[in-house]
This record gives structure tokens, sequence and C-alpha cells, in this order.
């Protein structure tokens, strides 16, 4: 980013405000592109795993191996009509799927996906990605209340319950990875992991993490705020046409990029697990190759997140459904207990080192 | 209490890597119009008639009353006709048949557009 911001300040006719305005456009154009791209990538990924899971093909029409079927999908979604209710509340019914799709684009900006490509590279780094990825579920809790349809009022009630849950939970597995690497910057978390990953030091806040993240996602088990077999579809009840697929793409998107999160925290983000760029281990030390390592970096990132993903859509294979109050019995019983027990040795193993 | 959770983590596990396993297995899927399923020998699907006499035995055993049988004035067999619409597959008619010349055949793709397209006359009148 500073080095292309560079090269536009070199240019004499362009206004350096405009050179900056040029950088942060090209920056999140690339970001959204590859938003587009990964989640059309998982939906379809989700579905072939899950068929394979249960001995079945997934999809295979549309396209080599059914390639082309999510594609398909998102234009069948485009051309669809927008149903909307009479006794719903317009205003908040429209903007609630934009915002909660919004909130999560805005999640994507703040990861680091190699060491000088970072859109919103803050000091408070994982701070501020919680303070935003609360967002998605208000926004969730404001299409069920407006689209007035009891099994959308279920639906976010159960998904602000679930909230109540695990959010504790996450802010004290986080708070943890805080205490050890010293810092809120997800740049410096990452380079604090060259030499081991946070996940030798930190087990059992990365399992709390997961877990909180899996609910935080809204997946099996923990998927009762959409729970298809009981009401309906949730809060998107009433949904139809692209505004359905806004919450279908956001909720995916957050899926990755909370992957992408879990990878940053625990398994050294897009630092490579051998200690060693391949490009330089091939390559040498050319010039080339240094540009080279910034795509490596990303590849690595994409990897780890990847093999995060396959054991999320591997659990939701497995898993059945809990209930509401088995979920807020498991948190506040068992993982908020244990994540405080993890909290408090961290810090003294922080304190004696 | 941690015994409990010991045992809750380790069915957990187990589930989880019992659904691993089927990962790496053949699909069961059959991609339907391009390949057909395995048949065995005594499945009853589209009737085959060869060397009927026209006796009746058959429209006399059929629980749906699918047969129609139509004879000539030399009381040949003229016309065979059974109705897809009603028939049941059960395979009465070619148990009962007493020279043998009812088969049922593998051919399961019965489907028309028309109900009157049902009615299929298979008597094999020969060359």
């Amino acid at each position: 980013m500073n080095y292309l911001l560079c090269t536009l300040f070199e240019i004499k006719w362009l206004p350096d405000i405009w050179a900056v305005i040029l950088v942060s456009v090209i920056g999140f154009g690339v970001v959204i592109s590859l938003l587009i791209l990964t989640v059309l990538f998982l939906v379809l990924a989700e579905r072939k795993l899950l068929g394979f899971f249960t001995q079945r093909k997934g999809p295979n029409r549309v396209g080599l191996w059914g390639v082309l079927q999510t594609t398909a999908d998102a234009i069948k979604l485009l051309c669809k009509e927008n149903i909307e209710l009479l006794s719903s509340d317009k205003f908040i019914f429209t903007i609630a799927p934009i915002m909660a799709f919004a909130s999560v684009i805005l999640l994507w900006c703040l990861i680091p996906y190699n060491s000088e490509f970072h859109l919103i590279n803050s000091s408070v780094g994982v701070l501020l990605y919680f303070a935003i990825a609360s967002l998605p579920m208000i926004f969730h809790f404001l299409a069920g209340y407006s689209s007035n349809n009891k099994y959308s009022l279920i639906g976010s009630y159960r998904s602000l319950g679930l909230t109540c849950s695990y959010s504790i939970v996450l802010m004290l597995s986080v708070m943890s990875v805080i205490f050890l690497s010293g810092t809120m910057d997800l740049d410096k978390i990452v380079l604090f992991q060259s030499k081991t990953w946070m996940i030798f030091s930190n087990i059992l806040g990365f399992l709390i993490f997961f877990i909180a993240t899996l609910a935080k996602l809204n997946r099996c088990p923990f998927d009762l705020s959409e729970a298809e077999s009981e009401i309906v579809c949730g809060y998107h009840t009433e949904y139809s046409g692209m505004r359905f697929a806004m919450f279908f793409l956001g909720e995916y998107a957050e899926l990755f990029v909370m992957s992408m999160l879990v990878a940053i925290l625990f398994f050294g983000g897009y630092l490579p697990p051998f200690g060693m760029y391949l490009a330089n281990a091939f390559m040498g030390n050319c010039e080339f190759c240094s540009y080279f390592i910034y795509f490596e970096q990303t590849i690595w990132l994409f990897i780890k997140t990847l093999i995060i993903v396959f054991v999320i859509i591997w659990i939701r294979a497995t898993l059945p459904r809990l209930t509401q109050v088995s979920t807020l019995n498991m948190f506040w019983k068992y993982i908020i207990p244990i994540s405080i027990f993890n909290l408090i040795m961290i810090i003294m193993m922080r304190a004696l080192w | 209490m941690v015994k409990k959770i010991y045992l809750s983590i380790k069915a957990i596990l187990k589930g989880h890597f019992t659904v691993l396993k089927h990962l790496f297995r053949n699909s069961v899927t059959l991609e339907y119009p391009e390949v057909h399923p395995f048949l065995n020998h005594y499945f009853r699907g589209r009737h085959v008639l060869e060397g009927c006499r026209g006796c009746g035995l058959c429209k006399r055993v059929c629980p749906s009353d699918a047969i129609m049988i139509e004879k000539n004035d030399n009381n040949y067999l003229n016309k065979y006709v059974i109705d897809y619409s009603k028939c049941i597959f059960c395979g009465n008619c070619m148990f009962y048949c007493p020279t043998h010349s009812m088969k049922m055949s593998n051919d399961y793709e019965l489907a028309k557009t028309n109900k009157s397209q049902l009615l299929t006359d298979i008597y094999y009148k020969g060359v």
C-alpha cells in the first residue's frame, strides 16, 4: 500500500489528496472482488463437501463438476422479485440486509493479507474487529423484528440469546492472545508468532475461541437462530431475491473472515509454516522474488483459512443442533469458567516469563 | 464432572472421525439419465408377449383389471392391450400363464405425456 502511495505521489499532475483516495479505492476494490470470488467458491465448496461427507456427489450439473452452480444461483437471485409484506416496517426491512453485508465487508478491510496490503491498519485492530463484528447480529435482530413474522421474531430472539452466551467467551479468549503478544495490532500479533505459533502456547484459548467462533457464525451446532427444521429460516424468513442473497453472502463472507482471524491469531497469519518463504528457498534473493513473497504470504493465509473452513464444514456435517437452553448452559456453566481460568493462567505465565 | 466432560468429548471426536471416513468413500449417487441402475433378472417391468394362444387366464387373475384381450372371428388373438394406468406390476399374469409366453422385461421407463398412450398393445404379431 505504501509503495503504491509513493508511486502515485510521484506523478506530477495528480493532487496528493486524489492519490490517497485512489489508493483506498483500489484497495477496497481488490478486497471486495476477493470477497465475492471467495464467497462464490465457499458456497460451492460447502455444498460439495457436505455431499461427499454423506456419500453424495453435490452439485455436478452446471459447468464442469458443477463449478458454475453458485454463479447460476447468484444470477437467479439477482433476477428474482423483492417481495415485501404490507405489515412490515419498510425502512428497517430494506436497510437491515444492506447494513449486515456492509459491516461484513468492513471486517474484510481490517485483515492483514500480507505484510504490505493492510487496508485499515490500526493499533487497536483486534478491538476494532470485534466492535464491527458485533454489528451483523444487531441487523439480524432488526431484520427479524421488522418483517412482522413470528418465525422471524423467534429467530432473532434466539440470535440475541446466542450473543449473550458467546460474546463474553470470545472476548476472554481474545484477551489471552492480547496478553501473550502484548499488542492489539493484528500485524504485530502475526509478527509475534514468527518463532512459534500462538496455538502452542495457548491451546485452551484456541479451543474456546473456536467454539465461540462457531456460535458467532451461527454455524452448526449453534445454528439455532436459523434452524430450518424448527422456525423455517429464522430472521430471514420473509426475505427474497437479492435481499436474501445479501444475508446469505454476508454469512459466508463472515465465515471466511472469522476463519482468517483464527488463522491470524493462532496459526501465524501470513507467515509460512517452515520459517522460510518458498520463494526465497527456490529462487534465492532476487528482485522478482521480493515481489513474489507478498503473493506467497497471501497464499499461506488462505491455505490456513481453508483448512479451518474445512473443519467448520466437517463439524456441520457431524453434529446436531443444540437447543437454546443447552447452549446457554454450556457457555455459562462450563466455558466461561474455563476461559477465565485460562486467562489467569496466561497472565501468570506472562508475569513469570 | 470431569469424567462426564471426557466422555462427551470422546463421543464427539468419535462421531467426527466416522464422518471423515465417509469422505473417502465412493458416492452412492447414480447420475440417472446417463447411468442406469443394475436390475436383477426378476425385475418386473414392461410386459413382453411371445407365443400367446389367448386362453385369457391372465385376464382373470389380474387384480386391477388392466388386461383387455380381443379375438378375431377365427378365435385367434388379435389384440392384447395392457392399460399401464391400471397395471400394478404384480406379476400375476406372468405367474399363471400356462404356456410361459408372458415375460416381464427390465424396461421401466414407461412415462407418457397422455393417458391414452398408456393403453399399449403388446401382442407380437410375427412376420
